[in-house]
């Protein structure tokens, strides 16, 4: 027998508000035993793509779990609850309008480099990441708004915004908003990228050369790391070797043979595959990656087929999400219930509106004048019933989702083209639906795709009409205004439903992250966001 | 034979020419634009620029002229082997080159040395065994050699000599050790293609009469294959060695990303999938001139071995 995963269906809205329950993290079975100091961790990523390390800028989510290592932030999030928890700031302030936020700040907190972390240096770290513009994706949405900080005196500082920005004290929390030594920032964005990063964490960046390694070494006098973490100390490994293994079967033999410590794939790990792991001694950890799940976004303003509402209502029903999670992935794999996966806080149970239903299906499509012809395909005015999908490589996923379109008779179109052509597809809207996801412990990340107001891409552009686009605008805008817990809840509760039941996503699956530990890995934890968290982490001998 | 030798060298020249400009042309044919890529992400695809900052990055780039214009400035740089900037990874192409090549020649140069020292080996003993079964074998053993998929010899060489035996690493770019596995899976259909044909030949030349004399002045049979057949059977083997050899580079891509190697066969498919107008231009261009580099060198030793391919030439 396999041992239970740690997928759960966190139902984070019912907790949320509640008191953090302060140990936190998710830990290995056999945690209890006393820790052993000493030792380096071998970790193996699939890839390094954006080759950055820069906090600021990165937006690859290897590279923020190795982030998290390196730069400490102003707050953490409870992965338990989604509660922001002090950091660097003991303690704040959120004005009523969501757009005035104090902190103060913890003392006797260094950087690397010896500078003290004071006012100035949150002010510095935050200029410099709004300076990032474009440069820094995550960066330009969790900074929607932002005016200026202000240094009140040394260990106080004050943020504005020029809109409410009520998603912000989450952002705070975030690997993209770490604060960094003032120094990293007199380096060029580029060297930055290329590894001239100084932060406050538990350990520091040696070196790092692309899609290749990173050698991080543990700081021997760290003493501030967040209430959520076991160990109030120096981590207890004394280094961490990171590679990048691009071979599913590669890193996984890896591992079992010994040659690293954690395998950290970005598709979950197959079940064949962690039972090999298991036959090892190994174990394996999983936490839904919160944030936007992996969805497909309509084309409505095409005149296609999906501008028409029942048309996309019908293949909300279409989509059997059981069968996909049981098929592509396991039988115990969490069905994807709603626009964000379950980890997300606020996350809204919508799966009774996410049924598969192909009688309703077909009954909608019917409705919509769309009649079977004697190919099993739909056809109106003698036109087929085609949508067609862009992607760079028909996965698998995509066939499945292809094969159940094709049962009420629908054609969907696996349209396999370059990244490269399909940026300037998604820019000119020539397609009928697109994938979208994107990781953020924040339901106000999925404005940064769908929302017209504030996001420029193709995803936000085309998917909504007017009249829904100004609704949907509305929500996310109400979204960042609300500071109470409640409130936020319920306006991203209605959310979750207008967006389903208007067919502006149409969900798929959820993802998780899944990490195979060899068995001398003790106290492994994900953060929030489904990152790697280090400190608590020893090796058995 | 100094005309014989300048005659290849402009051959040479005209055909990297012609490279330059095929690549080009494809390349501005496809159809994206290059700076989109540089918003375009793994976790998102964000345009949020204004066309202000989009025209900006183009000029950036030298991608606002006229076609012919770009051709040109990119020609011209060529010549003076300046190969610009890399769009996606915002460094100059040489710093690309200069940390990837070595590794990528010191793997190229190994799978070589296993070609010639595989390929020689089977032939040789295939045409000197007596023993009806192991010549058999060794006859069979490159038509193996060229029929598993160098990917899954890679794999296999993985499981078996890194994940069970443990002796050689199944990853990285350290030191001699990690070149041994991806060099034997590179040379392992090209030393079984040399076999191949080398075998052929060389039992066809052991049957020539001038052999038979050989034999009769009292040669050992060792001293008969390796001093006269040898020399004569090579001249379709150098043929073929040249063509494998050039492929060394596409192979390297292979090679590189089974035993996640830093090279530039690796580069290369991360440029043409992010559609790296540079540095697509300048690997494309190293391997042509690889390439053409290796046959001519091939060109060049004919005479030596067959005096009659320079003798030719004149005459015609």
């Amino acid at each position: 027998m396999r041992k239970p995963r740690r997928i759960g269906a966190l139902s984070l809205a019912a907790v949320m508000g509640l008191a953090a329950c302060g140990g936190g993290g998710s830990t290995t079975a056999s945690a209890g035993d006393t820790p052993v100091p000493g030792g380096t961790l071998k970790i193996a990523f699939w890839d390094d793509a954006q080759g950055c390390i820069d906090p600021n800028q990165v937006y690859w989510i290897e590279s923020r779990s190795l982030d998290r290592q390196i730069a400490d932030s102003l707050t953490d999030q409870d992965p338990e609850t989604g509660k922001i928890v002090p950091w660097l700031a003991t303690d704040w302030t959120v004005s009523a309008d969501a757009k005035t936020y104090t902190f103060n700040l913890r003392q006797g907190v260094t950087f690397s480099d010896g500078t003290p972390l004071d006012a100035t240096a949150v002010k510095t770290a935050l200029d410099g990441t709004y300076a990032l513009g474009p440069k820094s994706l995550l960066g330009l949405t969790y900074l929607a708004g932002y005016k200026s900080s202000t240094v009140v005196d040394a260990d106080t500082v004050t943020v504005d915004f020029n809109t409410p920005n009520a998603a912000f004290l989450q952002a705070t929390s975030t690997t993209t908003l770490a604060i960094l030594s003032p120094k990293t920032y007199q380096e060029t964005p580029e060297q930055r990228c290329a590894g001239k990063v100084v932060g406050s964490g538990a350990f520091t960046l040696d070196s790092y050369t692309a899609a290749k390694e990173a050698h991080l070494t543990k700081r021997k006098d760290y003493a501030w790391p967040s209430g959520l973490v076991k160990n109030q100390g120096a981590a207890y490994l004394d280094e961490i070797e990171v590679s990048y293994i691009k071979e599913d079967s590669v890193r996984v033999g890896s591992l079992t043979s010994g040659a690293i410590d954690i395998a950290w794939p970005r598709e979950p790990i197959s079940e064949a595959d962690q039972q090999l792991v298991e036959a090892a001694g190994g174990s394996i950890e999983s936490r839904p990656l919160p944030g936007i799940s992996y969805q497909l976004v309509p084309n409505v303003a095409k005149g296609g087929p999906l501008a028409d509402l029942k048309v996309r209502q019908a293949l909300q029903k279409a989509i059997d999400r059981k069968t996909y999670a049981s098929t592509i992935y396991w039988s115990e794999y969490p069905v994807v219930a709603s626009v964000f996966d379950s980890t997300t806080p606020h996350f809204a149970d919508q799966s009774a509106a996410l049924a598969f239903d192909p009688d309703g299906a077909g009954r909608l499509l019917d409705e919509a004048g769309w009649k079977l012809g004697g190919d099993g395909y739909r056809y109106k005015d003698g036109k087929k019933l085609t949508l067609v999908d862009p992607v760079t490589v028909a996965l698998p996923g995509d066939q499945l989702v292809q094969d159940q379109l094709k049962k009420i008779g629908i054609d969907l179109q696996l349209k396999v083209v370059t990244a490269a052509q399909r940026v300037e597809i998604l820019a000119s809207g020539g397609f009928d639906l697109v994938l979208t996801y994107l990781t953020r412990a924040d339901p106000s990340v999925l404005g940064s795709v769908l929302d017209q107001a504030v996001s420029q891409q193709g995803s936000a552009k085309y998917s909504q009409d007017a009249a829904t686009a100004t609704k949907v605008s509305e929500l996310f805008a109400k979204g960042l205004q609300a500071t109470d817990p409640a409130a936020r809840g319920q306006v991203y509760t209605e959310l979750q439903q207008y967006l389903i039941a208007q067919g502006v996503s149409f969900p798929v699956y959820e993802r998780v992250q899944v990490a195979g530990l060899s068995g001398k890995v003790q106290g492994f934890a994900f953060t929030s966001e489904a990152f790697l968290r280090a400190n608590d982490i020893w090796l058995a001998r | 034979m100094l005309r014989y030798i300048l005659g290849r060298i402009a051959q040479a020249v005209g055909v990297l020419w012609a490279v330059f400009t095929a690549t080009f042309v494809v390349l501005y044919l496809l159809p994206s634009n290059p700076v989109a890529l540089l918003l375009a992400a793994g976790d998102m695809q964000a345009d949020d620029l204004s066309p202000e900052q989009l025209a900006a990055l183009e000029a950036q780039y030298g991608l606002d002229k006229p076609v012919y214009v770009q051709y040109l400035d990119q020609l011209w740089h060529l010549v003076r082997l300046d190969f610009g900037d890399s769009i996606s990874k915002h460094v100059p192409v040489s710093q690309l080159l200069d940390e990837r090549l070595g590794s990528t020649i010191a793997l190229g140069a190994t799978a070589i040395l296993f070609t010639l020292v595989g390929g020689l080996s089977v032939a040789y003993l295939a045409a000197w065994v007596q023993w009806r079964p192991a010549k058999i074998l060794l006859a069979r053993l490159p038509a193996i050699g060229v029929s598993f998929p160098p990917f899954f010899v890679g794999l296999l060489l993985i499981q078996v000599f890194a994940f069970s035996l443990g002796w050689l690493p199944a990853t990285g770019t350290d030191g001699w050790r990690s070149l041994i596995l991806p060099a034997v899976m590179m040379s392992a259909p090209t030393a079984a293609m040399l076999a191949q044909v080398l075998t052929r030949s060389l039992n066809d030349t052991l049957g020539e009469p001038y052999i038979t004399t050989a034999r009769a002045k009292g040669l050992s049979r060792n001293a008969v294959q390796a001093r006269h057949a040898l020399r004569n059977a090579a001249l379709p083997a150098l043929t073929l060695l040249g063509l494998l050899l050039g492929a060394t580079v596409t192979e390297a891509v292979v090679a590189e990303t089974v035993f996640t190697r830093e090279g530039v066969g690796r580069l290369a498919q991360e440029a043409v999938l992010a559609q790296d107008v540079h540095v697509v231009q300048a690997i494309v261009l190293i391997a042509a001139t690889v390439f053409v580099a290796i046959n001519l060198v091939v060109d060049l030793i004919y005479p030596l071995l067959d005096p009659r391919v320079t003798h030719t030439q004149r005459v015609s």
